[in-house]
C-alpha cells in the first residue's frame, strides 16, 4: 500500500515537474513578440475588371434618357 | 479610374424584389441570407419609397476599419471585397455596417455563425477569375466578364443603377432635372396629388 502511494506521488511529481516545464515553453512561444501580417491579397487580385464593354454602354445608354433628334 | 457605385433611384422602384432574387440566382446565395435587400419605408402611405440597399463599397469601409483579422481589401475599381479563407465570422463587421450588409450563413454552437458573406458587385474574391473555387465561395465574377452586376442590369423600372459613379451619377443628374418633382410616372399626380408630403 505504501509502495503504491509513493509510487503514485512520483508520478505526480513527474507530471508537475514537466508539465510546468513544458506549459512555459508554450505561453512563451505563444506570447513571443512577432511581426503582425495584414492581409496582402496582391495586385493581380486587386487590379481593375472594370472595363467599358459594348455591352456596359448598352447598359449606360438604356438607363439615360434617349438623345432629342 | 472609374469607381464602382450603386445608385437607387427611390422615385422609380417598385419593390418587386426581382433584384434580390436575381442576386441570389446568380451567385447560388445560401439560405437564410440575402447580399441585397429591398428597404420600404411609409409603406401603404402616401409617399411611400422603397430603396434596394446591399453593401454600397463605401471609400472608407468601416467595416475594414473594425476587421481584427484585416480580411477586406479594395479593388483597383474602389470596390470593397473580403477574403472568406480569412474570415473569422466574429461578427464586427455587421455591427460596424450602417447598411447592414454584412451576412453569416449558419447559427451554430457557441455563438458560431460561418464566414460573412456580403455583395461583391459582382466582382468575386480574391482567388482566381471565374474559376469554380471562386464561384462556390463569392459566387459569379460578371465585372471580369465585362459586364455589371445582374441586379442593376435587371431592374425592369431602371431603378437601381451600378456602374462608374460618375457616369450614374450624371445619368441620376438627368432624370432629376428633366422629370423634376416625383417619379414622371403617368398617373403619379392622380395617385399621390401634388400636395403630398414626402
Amino acid at each position: 500500500m505504501q509502495d503504491k502511494r509513493s509510487r503514485e506521488l512520483s508520478r505526480r511529481n513527474f507530471l508537475r515537474a514537466f508539465g510546468g516545464v513544458s506549459t512555459t515553453a508554450v505561453a512563451a512561444a505563444t506570447l513571443a513578440p512577432g511581426e503582425a501580417h495584414a492581409y496582402d491579397p496582391g495586385e493581380e487580385e486587386t487590379r481593375a475588371r472594370y472595363r467599358e464593354t459594348d455591352h456596359i454602354k448598352a447598359f449606360y445608354r438604356v438607363n439615360s434618357y434617349p438623345e432629342k433628334k | 479610374m472609374a469607381r464602382m457605385k450603386f445608385l437607387c433611384d427611390a422615385d422609380r422602384c417598385i419593390e418587386c424584389n426581382a433584384c434580390v432574387t436575381a442576386c441570389k440566382n446568380e451567385h447560388d446565395v445560401p439560405w437564410g441570407i440575402n447580399r441585397r435587400r429591398v428597404v420600404t419605408i411609409n409603406d401603404g402611405k402616401p409617399g411611400e419609397r422603397s430603396v434596394s440597399m446591399a453593401c454600397m463599397h463605401c471609400t472608407d469601409a468601416p467595416c475594414a476599419a473594425v476587421c481584427p483579422v484585416d480580411c477586406f481589401y479594395t479593388t483597383a475599381d474602389a470596390v470593397v471585397l473580403h477574403s472568406k479563407d480569412l474570415c473569422i465570422g466574429c461578427g464586427y463587421c455587421f455591427y460596424a455596417c450602417p447598411f447592414g450588409a454584412p451576412q453569416y450563413p449558419r447559427v451554430g454552437n457557441f455563438g458560431t455563425r460561418g464566414k460573412m458573406d456580403k455583395c461583391t458587385f459582382c466582382a468575386a474574391g480574391p482567388e482566381e477569375d471565374s474559376t469554380e473555387i471562386e464561384y462556390a465561395k463569392y459566387g459569379a465574377n460578371r465585372l471580369a466578364e465585362g459586364k455589371l452586376p445582374l441586379c442593376a442590369e435587371m431592374c425592369s423600372t431602371k431603378s437601381l443603377l451600378a456602374g462608374d459613379g460618375e457616369i450614374i451619377a450624371a445619368i441620376y443628374k438627368e432624370r432629376v432635372t428633366q422629370r423634376g418633382y416625383g417619379s414622371g410616372a403617368w398617373g403619379w399626380q392622380t395617385a399621390y396629388r401634388e400636395t403630398v408630403e414626402v
